[in-house]
């Protein structure tokens, strides 16, 4: 009886929790995207000569591009307007290539997407694995990646594409140096190097983080009862050590996703890729600005997508975290 | 199961290698950690015996050894430690056992029973998961280990056993999550059980339940155990035979009872007098003078003698060697001015 | 807890207190770097922009160009001691920026509680979920290429790094006893927070501050490398990167290598030293406590 009052109340309390999240994330991005659109409205003279950078055009032209870009209208009319068309994912036409925003990153997204997940898998496995063998074996091992981290989290995206590039495929000729290839196999063979390019910084971190996470669940008492039980080696590292990491090594995938979605733009500059991450680069130095709002847009709605979901799977995690999240 | 009495104590307790009868064998065992200058002795010359169906104190403050001496048994020495002398459980070679018969005899023949439940327990897996780990390591399959975790649970008096399965960790008192544990020590029937301090993290109002529950399940279980405390006066009421240590070495061994009437050693009477106690109307209350010693730290000869009100010079000379005083055996010069 | 033997505790304290060897390695070659910036017009062996197409992707070791030349004949070594300068200046544009703005954000939001709290706190998020380069890539859309514009982004985008450390430190200092003690002995609010408060603060600052500054110079760096940054014929190490595009893709990595490597080893000092201060803090409160 008791138990079940108790068992509602406590259901009750994390609906409203799982609301409070879910609306502060989407407050988060409807004031991020205020600060996209008003990005443009900051654009030092008028904002059409900038983008059309110079070309002559009449002066029907522009007040056609005016009225598309909505700056003929206030401040709060053109934000609305164009957040109203973004959230029926209409981001407006680019400027440079005359078509729509949305064709374009969608096509585009054919080569960033694959690139995304195949470096996020690397990531995490290599990451992980160097982490948790580490942790287990400490002494020399750990010594030594812990250094391998440290060098990893300092090396910077485009010095690792060049690095790999001068090496792997002009110096050995094993892999291709630009494209993205044609072909699930003939793709993944040229977006190895740059998904390995992109995939160090996040390899160091998961190092890193996850050898603290997992040496400090090793150093706890219940893993010493579970080995006191006669229970496996093997069985202590998967049930009570991998499994209590969990949590912390989510946040950080989280981010490192997220992250992973910008970090496109030096990698495929750097492999010549027809990317997200290189029609954002080529779009900020033209002044597109329908494209660079968009694909921020999209960034930022990811970052807190993704950290959101983090957030909710948390109680489902961790048993605790409902407990606090609840009572807060 | 019939609750058998074993005889209180054996005649004389010998002072050798634990016999195939016993449920735990600890002879002359010394431990070390380090080599050469940074060497650092935690153990030495412990013997402790533990017969079937037995229940032995190990009494002493904190660093001195009692809990090593405890996960010695279970073959859990500190990285790096090397040890000499023998541990045997139940007639097997502890110290000599590789990997794969450490884990045979540790869910088979040994559990223990550690100072706070709550970091016993993973806190992120259920209850159930607790009790069945222990009887999956063991080989009992799935359905049969949740019937019998139910059963335990029963048994050590947890209301709604089904329920309780389901539940996480956090969501049971000290007192509770302590029954739980002990159900957890016994599910695989164990031959030995060690308890290292099973009740100090608890209130105080359940720690008498907790104990009281583990004397009744060992004595239906027929289990031999090593209780391991502070606490001189739990230890006596509680234990048949209980042994007292400081600084890594075992000062004396006594029958329980006789321990408040007549110890033998200085350190243990010190210990008597330092506890506020209702036994024999002691109304003053002395403290030990200086702190309590680790092995590596302590002086020469006699561990306890920069501590101790009747130190000579000869206690500076040797290590005392055990020796029978009254009910007693102990490692002093002159236990005769302890106890005449 | 678990087992603790008292004598094993103090001997890998010992241990652990010993400054790890890298640490003294790290700083020097992070003086190495400023002072060849520093100097880079009295130590440069060529001038950075002299050309010679006869001498064009000399490798290293050659006589005269010891770490060689790119593809216009330019001295490398030149170039990386001259690139050193905007290299390390620009991101100590952006910390010293975003320390100032975090101290003053992290302390309001400390000090006044409940609104002002709340904003900060809020603004932070939003600004967290812009990924710095990303922020840089807005405002360089806007203003077009160059570093001032830059700069001011990654400073803002860097302040909730060490704004949210500043505000919890001195919430948590701000709680203690000898606090509520100058304020009952009538002090102002802002006496105590600038007298008291602020000192407690500068180590974490110092510490996350470290750490920001080789985020921030990855970051330009990456700018430059993509065009987006320094204007030619300024450069500084992700520009030459950038220009040793084609010869890289020659055989010829070497100009394109030495300004990554000096990214790179810049960037592990930094981080190296950023994290042994933090440590070092954390375990002055540890033991404070």
């Amino acid at each position: 009886m008791k138990r079940t009052r108790a068992d509602r109340a406590g259901k009750r309390a994390f609906a409203g929790w799982i609301g409070k999240r879910v609306l502060g994330g989407i407050l988060t991005v409807l004031l991020a995207s205020v600060l996209i659109y008003g990005a443009l409205r900051l654009v030092p003279g008028d904002p059409v000569l900038a983008m059309t950078g110079g070309r002559r055009l009449t002066p029907d032209q522009i007040e056609a591009l005016r009225h598309r870009h909505g700056l003929d209208r206030g401040f709060v009319q053109g934000y609305l307007a164009w957040i109203g068309d973004a959230l029926r994912l209409d981001f407006g036409m680019s400027t440079n290539y005359q078509t729509s925003v949305t064709s374009l990153i969608t096509n585009r997204l054919g080569v960033s997407g694959p690139l995304i997940l195949y470096s996020a898998v690397l990531a995490v496995v290599s990451g992980l694995a160097v982490a948790l063998v580490s942790a287990v074996k400490g002494g020399l091992v750990n010594r030594a990646a812990g250094m391998a981290a440290a060098v990893t989290t300092a090396t910077p995206t485009f010095v690792s594409a060049i690095g790999l590039l001068a090496l792997f495929s002009v110096g050995l000729g094993w892999f291709p140096a630009t494209g993205a290839g044609t072909g699930l196999a003939d793709r993944l063979w040229h977006l190895t190097l740059p998904a390995v390019a992109m995939a160090i910084v996040a390899f160091g971190v998961l190092a890193r983080v996850g050898n603290a996470a997992f040496a400090e669940e090793l150093r706890r008492e219940h893993v010493e009862v579970a080995r006191s039980r006669g229970v496996g080696a093997a069985a202590v590292i998967r049930r009570h050590v991998v499994r209590n990491a969990l949590a912390p090594m989510l946040t950080i995938v989280g981010l490192l996703f997220a992250s992973l979605f910008v970090g496109t733009a030096v990698v495929e500059t750097a492999f010549g890729l027809d990317g997200v991450g290189s029609l954002l680069v080529s779009s900020v130095s033209r002044r597109d600005f329908p494209v660079v709002q968009g694909i921020a847009l999209i960034a930022v709605l990811l970052f807190v997508v993704v950290n959101t979901l983090v957030d909710l799977a948390m109680p489902f995690i961790d048993p605790r975290v409902a407990l606090g999240g609840a009572g807060r | 199961m019939l609750a058998k009495k074993t005889p209180a104590r054996e005649e004389a307790p010998d002072g050798g290698a634990g016999t195939r009868r016993d449920a735990l064998g600890i002879s002359r065992l010394s431990l070390a950690v380090g080599t050469g200058e940074s060497e650092i002795p935690l153990l030495a010359d412990v013997t402790v015996r533990v017969g079937r169906g037995e229940t032995v104190g190990l009494v002493g403050e904190s660093g001195s050894g009692k809990s090593l001496t405890a996960r010695s048994a279970l073959g859990m020495l500190p990285r790096g430690a090397r040890a000499t002398g023998g541990v045997t459980v139940s007639g097997v070679d502890v110290l000599a056992a590789g990997y794969r018969e450490l884990r045979d005899l540790r869910r088979t023949r040994v559990s223990m029973i550690f100072q706070d439940p709550r970091a016993s327990i993973n806190p992120v897996r259920r209850i159930g998961d607790y009790l069945t780990e222990g009887l999956r390591a063991r080989g009992v399959p799935a359905r049969g280990a949740a019937e019998q975790a139910l059963d335990l649970l029963g048994q050590v008096g947890i209301r709604d056993p089904k329920g309780a399965m389901g539940r996480f960790p956090h969501e049971f008192s000290g007192g509770m999550l302590q029954r739980v544990v002990i159900a957890g020590a016994l599910s695989t029937e164990p031959e030995l059980l060690l308890a290292d301090e099973p009740t100090t993290a608890l209130d105080v109002t359940t720690q008498a339940e907790v104990i009281g529950l583990l004397k009744e399940m060992q004595r239906a279980h027929g289990t031999g155990m090593l209780f391991v405390t502070h606490d001189l006066d739990l230890a006596a009421a509680i234990c048949d035979r209980v042994y007292v240590m400081y600084a890594g070495r075992i000062v004396e061994e006594s029958a329980g009872a006789s321990l408040f009437g007549a110890p033998a050693h200085p350190y243990t009477r010190a210990l008597l007098e330092a506890s506020p106690s209702v036994h024999g109307g002691r109304a003053e209350i002395k403290a030990i003078r200086g702190r309590p010693r680790a092995l590596a730290e302590a002086p020469s000869g006699c561990a306890f003698r920069d501590r101790c009100p009747l130190a000579g010079d000869e206690c500076a000379e040797t290590v005392p060697a055990h020796r029978p005083h009254g009910t007693s055996l102990v490692a002093c010069l002159r236990p005769e001015q302890v106890t005449p | 807890m678990t087992l603790t033997i008292p004598a094993l505790r103090a001997r890998s304290a010992r241990r652990g207190r010993r400054r790890p060897l890298i640490v003294p390695f790290a700083a020097g070659f992070l003086l190495l770097v400023a002072v060849a910036g520093l100097l880079a017009p009295v130590l440069a062996p060529h001038s950075p922009d002299a050309t010679s197409l006869l001498d064009s992707l000399l490798p290293p070791g050659t006589e005269g160009h010891w770490l060689g030349t790119d593809s216009t004949g330019r001295d490398v070594l030149s170039r990386v001691m001259y690139g050193a300068r905007l290299s390390l200046l620009a991101p100590l544009g952006v910390v010293l920026l975003s320390g100032v703005l975090g101290i003053a954000l992290g302390l309001l939001a400390a000090r006044a509680g409940g609104w002002a709290d709340a904003v900060v706190s809020r603004g932070m998020d939003i600004v967290f979920a812009f990924p710095s380069l990303l922020l840089a890539m807005l405002v360089v859309a806007v203003s077009g290429p160059g570093l001032t514009a830059p700069i001011c982004a990654l400073a803002v985008s860097y302040t909730p790094f060490v704004g949210r450390v500043v505000r919890s430190v001195a919430i948590q200092e701000g709680a203690r006893p000898y606090m509520e003690s100058y304020r009952v002995m009538g002090f102002g609010e802002l006496w105590v927070t600038l007298r008291h408060l602020l000192p407690n603060v500068m180590p974490v600052l110092i510490a996350q501050s470290t750490l920001a500054f080789g985020y921030a110079l990855v970051d330009l760096a990456a700018l430059s490398y993509l065009g987006l940054g320094v204007r030619p014929p300024d450069a500084d190490w992700g520009s030459m990167i950038s220009q040793a595009r084609s010869a890289i893709l020659q055989g010829e990595p070497w100009s394109g290598l030495l300004p990554g490597l000096a990214v790179l080893l810049t960037v592990v000092s930094v981080n190296v030293l950023g994290e042994h201060l933090g440590g070092s803090i954390g375990r002055k409160q540890s033991e404070g406590a």
